[in-house]
């Protein structure tokens, strides 16, 4: 074996320098092992253990869900641990799945299971997914009274959507526009793809609240706020009949092109009105510079539909420089005109032919009869 | 005789220290990365155990994803893969088929199994790829799109479908590919929680070999029974999860895997999408949206996501295996080369700076020297230079070592989504650990200096995957 190794003034023998790499090797690879393996005999009986007995208690599950004289306590009190996990988890499958009166007596199994005041004291001393996991089931329970017991204050965005989402669906706010104002007041941070959808299940039963905290707030909102609340805007069902909407047509005029994007796509559902529709330039507008926020202002115009609109949308296609830009704005005409005058026709070209093309596709894979899928 | 005795011995010598510091730089890094895997996942189990109490399919806030599936002869399984694909969970698909100048019947197929029909117009965008011959839609399929052009290569037929999908996202996958039934719901919850800065995502690929499938669903995951697939899978494990998790970790995912990897239309396009003159266009286009982005200073994430899973099947043979891989050893040559500038540059931030440099020391470099060691042991052994007890000792730690961090990768499996659930299977794997120490590791040095002599050649052909198909329930 090779000589001593010699650093910073002291000398090893190589063989003992080994002996020690060795035995660290050699330890680290035994509890590697040893971990690995038991970890996976032991997820593995608890997966048999569950498995097991699933089939039983779904059975079990259904006809005390089905029967009003069954007794959840006493169905509850007899269960095994395995067995309550699969129960919570079957719990929790069926009450996203299913509506009416047979989820109210499932959440009677979830207040038998002791979940609301277990969810209470994760939300009191749990870290953000503890508490979100609560935050959950006590969504899906029902129970806002265990969150105002617990009289926590949302510490991150998804704990605040959370929370709204529990406030909404329990029907515990006095009215959507403080729903609005929870998601909403002083919020800088953008959205989870679930906060969003939260604003817009409120924002759907009061528009006119949802655009009047827009129109308090946009200017303090980072951008990708705003867009997400342009979003939402964009699919708003209620129709919006006194609300301000310079905010609205202020953001077309905005720096930041995925806002103007955004922005005309919104006025496209909310901006049908005559008093928002003379305000807009519209020949400016179907000028932008950017192709991407055209197509934008394209798909507005085609969504009012009026005369007007589709004459401004049908000839700002026949200048629009930018093929992307133009095929956009082509099909969106296609969907309100099948036919345009000769030289407008000639002019589009073969972009009205594919768009065109396109469409009757689309109705006629949309037909009720359009053969078995599959 | 003295002097040459001398001059080999002190080759030998520092050609061993080299190697011996090589060695422990390397590995450092690659420990250093397995545990930031194993940090990464904890919070990746964690967020995949939070299910918000909202129902997916009503949402109108999730991104359309046009599915871009590049075919070329692949008429034994398009129809199958297809119909895998219709089969998704996700509220809003396109599936963009570009079959790829094929001379088999898989345009046929299509036209027949899904009553497709040709779409009576030219495409009016300047699609930048091989002349497109038609696009056909179906008359069943509203989300179906098949686009027939000349043969251009794979990156030309993802661009076709890149340009011509409507959707923001698109989902780059191989046809013979299965992908989770719920993989596309998962791969894009980094854009569903950054939907401004996330640019790309990658899912895990897993090894179909063996595995059941039905109504393209995987319905029992089985380890392959053969050895050469089986120490495949343990590979994937530590290279494509752990390893990928731990760079996830540090913001650097540089590669995400041409088989399952979700993208922002727009932004692909921005940089004239995938390259047709390189042969591992899943590496080259990360690396292309790294510099490109950095280059502009945009803010951007690039994620792996750990539980959607793609199946894939991987070759049986070591001769289809050595053609894979000097395929994929000749790519990453090409695309480091190409971008060399971004190496130790602090412009590309920790990409630029770590990442790249210990990828390309870890990655491209390390199996070079390692396969040079083994050519020069019978060397120092003739001229009576080698310590065999010291070789001995080092290679028996080396390869503990290596065995540690496969067991590490293992671990990561079973700790986390665990899809090999019985402890048979596990053994069979940390098994395969120590098995890919002992021969394949030594034939892998092999195949990237033959991969690097093609590189240098100009060789630039893929090479043909023999499939032996995916074990069909009811077959």
């Amino acid at each position: 074996m090779v000589g001593p190794i010699s650093l910073l003034g002291y000398s090893v023998s190589l063989t003992v320098v080994l002996v020690v790499v060795a035995l660290v090797i050699g330890l680290a690879l035994a509890v590697m092992f040893w971990l690995t393996v038991g970890l996976s005999i032991y997820r593995s009986v608890g997966t048999t253990r569950r498995e097991r007995v699933q089939d039983d208690l779904q059975r079990q599950l259904l006809d005390g869900t089905f029967d009003p004289e069954f007794d959840w306590n006493e169905w509850v009190a007899e269960l095994s641990s395995v067995e309550r996990r699969v129960v919570e988890s079957l719990l929790d499958e069926y009450l996203r799945e299913l509506d009416g009166e047979n989820v109210e007596r499932l959440r009677e199994l979830g207040d038998a299971l002791g979940i609301p005041a277990r969810s209470q004291r994760r939300l009191e001393r749990g870290g953000e997914y503890e508490r979100l996991y609560a935050l959950t089931w006590l969504t899906l329970l029902e129970r806002p009274d265990r969150l105002h017991a617990a009289d926590v204050e949302p510490r991150t965005p998804r704990e605040r959507a959370a929370i709204a989402r529990l406030r909404h669906e329990s029907g515990d706010f006095d009215s959507p526009t403080a729903g609005i104002a929870l998601l909403l007041e002083d919020s800088r941070s953008q959205f989870t793809v679930f906060g969003q959808d939260t604003l817009y299940r409120i924002g759907t039963e009061a528009p006119d609240a949802l655009l009047d905290a827009a129109e308090r707030n946009s200017q303090s909102w980072s951008q990708p706020l705003l867009v997400q609340v342009l979003v939402v805007c964009q699919h708003l069902t209620a129709g919006v009949t006194t609300a301000d909407l310079s905010w609205l047509t202020a953001a077309l005029e905005a720096d930041n092109e995925a806002v103007r994007e955004a922005a005309a796509l919104a006025l496209g559902n909310v901006g049908w009105r005559p008093d928002i529709r003379n305000e807009l330039f519209l020949d400016r507008h179907v000028g932008d510079p950017s192709p991407r926020v055209r197509g934008a202002v394209y798909r507005m115009l085609a969504r009012w539909g009026d005369e007007q609109a589709l004459d401004t949308l049908a000839g700002a296609l026949e200048r629009e420089p930018d093929a992307r830009a133009r095929l956009t704005g082509t099909d969106a005409l296609v969907g309100r005109r099948d036919r345009l005058p000769d030289e407008q026709r000639v002019v589009l070209g073969e972009t009205w032919a594919w768009s065109r093309e396109h469409a009757q596709y689309d109705r006629l894979a949309r037909r009720p009869d359009a053969g078995v899928r599959g | 005789m003295h002097t040459l005795d001398h001059a080999v011995l002190g080759i030998v010598v520092g050609f061993g220290l080299f190697v011996i510091s090589y060695y422990l730089l390397v590995n450092a890094y690659y420990l250093v990365i397995h545990v930031l895997a194993l940090l990464e996942l904890r919070d990746d189990v964690r967020e995949s155990r939070w299910e918000p109490p909202f129902r997916k399919f009503a949402s109108p806030f999730y991104p359309g994803i046009g599915i871009v599936v590049p075919a070329y002869n692949e008429a034994a399984t398009i129809v199958e893969s297809v119909q895998s694909m219709l089969s998704l969970n996700y509220p809003e698909v396109e599936i963009v088929v570009v079959n790829d100048g094929s001379t088999d019947e898989t345009l046929e197929r299509l036209i027949s199994n899904f009553d497709l029909e040709a779409v009576d117009a030219d495409v009016p965008l300047d699609v930048p790829t091989e002349e497109i011959h038609g696009v056909y839609r179906s008359t069943v399929y509203e989300e179906l799109l098949v686009v027939d052009k000349d043969n251009g290569g794979k990156s030309d037929a993802l661009n076709a479908g890149v340009w011509l999908t409507d959707m923001p996202l698109f989902c780059a996958v191989d046809s013979d590919t299965v992908i989770d039934r719920d993989g596309l719901l998962e791969l894009v919850s980094p854009f569903l929680e950054r939907p401004e800065t996330a640019v790309a995502s990658g899912g895990v690929i897993r090894v179909a070999n063996d595995c059941t499938i039905e109504d393209g669903i995987v319905t029992s995951v089985s380890l392959p029974k053969t050895g050469l697939p089986g120490l495949q899978v343990m590979e994937y494990l530590r290279a494509f999860y752990s390893g990928r998790l731990g760079l996830n970790r540090i913001k650097g995912l540089i590669l995400i895997s041409g088989a399952f990897g979700l993208f922002r239309t727009d932004v692909v396009r921005e940089i004239g999408g995938y390259r047709q003159d390189t042969i591992t266009e899943d590496f080259d286009i990360v690396v292309r949206l790294h510099r490109h982005l950095m280059d502009n200073d945009r803010e951007y994430t690039v994620d792996f996501v750990p539980e959607p899973v793609a199946w894939t099947e991987v070759p049986a043979t070591r001769r289809v295996l050595g053609r894979q891989r000097r395929r994929w050893y000749r790519g990453m040559v090409e695309t480091v080369v190409t971008n060399r500038g971004m190496l130790f540059n602090p412009k590309y931030g920790r990409v630029g700076t770590i990442v790249m440099p210990f990828f390309v020391a870890a990655e491209t470099i390390g199996p070079l020297i390692e396969g040079l060691g083994y050519l020069l042991l019978p060397l120092a052994w003739y001229f009576g230079f080698l310590d065999l007890e010291f070789f001995l000792v080092f290679f028996l730690l080396t390869t503990g070592f290596g065995v540690f961090l496969s067991w590490f990768g293992v671990f990561s499996e079973v700790w986390s989504f665990n899809r090999y659930e019985h402890p048979g299977q596990i053994f069979r794997l940390l098994w395969y650990g120590v098995l890919e120490n002992l021969g394949y590791r030594q034939w892998k040095t092999v195949v990237a200096w033959q991969g690097l002599i093609e590189y240098l050649r100009g060789v630039d052909t893929w090479g043909v995957m023999e499939r032996t198909g995916f074990d069909t329930d009811g077959e």
